[in-house]
């Protein structure tokens, strides 16, 4: 009785097959991303002249209220001397009593102008 | 802001104390932001002069309020000027850029048809142009593609 070991066929076992045998579709993922770049790098040309042009839409809006800074500010000051004046004299008729009050002391020592900030005014019905 | 702020009482708290006297009174301009917004290049290409004396005036006082009225109402009475102006000579024109600033947000930029037919119309009466200082390339009230919206 003759014993025979169990041993793989005379020249090996074939290759299992463990790839999938697909076609490959398309370009190299590199070549995508180089794509989405240089489409990205195009649109930035485009993108800043629209940043500009918003950037002279607000320096002509910045001018046009340039142009009226000094109307406006007339005005105001014109309001601020009418009723600086009027607060002043209400003032002296209120405290007219009280000859130790220092009529008008301004707060600070610099000369500037400055409004008071709080002040008392007949409320008026309406 | 409280609910029982002073406007929103049924008093008024403004002065009504009249301007003292000695002081030359002036008309106000009494105008909309609309209407400034739209003539403002006019008056700053009119007025540059009695603006910047008013202007160098209060940067040079202490108390700029006191010191510039008659710097300011030479001012006001420029820009008066302007306004009275253009609305006898372009009153059409005029309101037609103000309605489109009114409806457009005050935008100058979604109003340029109108705007184009005020500046030809003030160009033409009134010899005034708009310019805008420092543009960088064609200015953009001249400009024929808009970029953005």
């Amino acid at each position: 009785m003759s014993y025979h070991q169990d041993l793989p066929p005379k020249g090996g076992y074939p290759d299992v097959q463990w790839k999938r045998n697909l076609p490959s579709r398309g370009f190299r993922p590199s070549i995508y991303l180089a794509i989405m770049g240089v489409v990205s790098l195009l649109s930035v040309i485009p993108m800043s002249k629209g940043f500009r042009e918003r950037r002279e839409y607000s320096r002509e809006k910045a001018w046009a209220r340039l142009s009226l800074l000094p109307l406006l500010q007339a005005e105001a000051d014109r309001d601020y001397v009418r009723r600086i004046t009027a607060l002043t004299k209400r003032e002296q008729e209120l405290m007219k009593d009280h000859p130790d009050w220092a009529d008008n002391k301004p707060v600070f020592n610099d000369g500037r102008s400055r409004f008071p900030s709080y002040v008392a005014l007949e409320a008026t019905k309406n | 802001m409280p609910s029982n702020h002073l406007n929103t009482l049924p008093y008024y708290v403004v002065d009504p104390t009249p301007m003292p006297e000695g002081i030359p009174s002036v008309p106000e301009v009494g105008a909309t932001s609309a209407p400034l917004l739209s003539v403002s290049y006019f008056i700053g290409a009119r007025c540059k002069p009695y603006n910047n004396n008013f202007m160098l005036c209060r940067s040079k006082s202490k108390t700029p309020e006191q010191d510039c009225l008659y710097e300011g109402r030479r001012v006001t009475r420029c820009a008066i000027s302007v306004l009275e102006d253009i609305t006898k000579n372009c009153e059409e024109t005029l309101k037609a850029h103000v309605d489109c600033l009114e409806n457009r947000n005050h935008e100058l930029d979604k109003c340029r048809l109108q705007e184009a037919f005020l500046n030809k119309c003030v160009k033409k009466f009134l010899n005034l142009e708009k310019v805008i200082p420092d543009a960088e390339g064609i200015p953009v009230h001249l400009r024929n593609v808009k970029l953005v919206d």
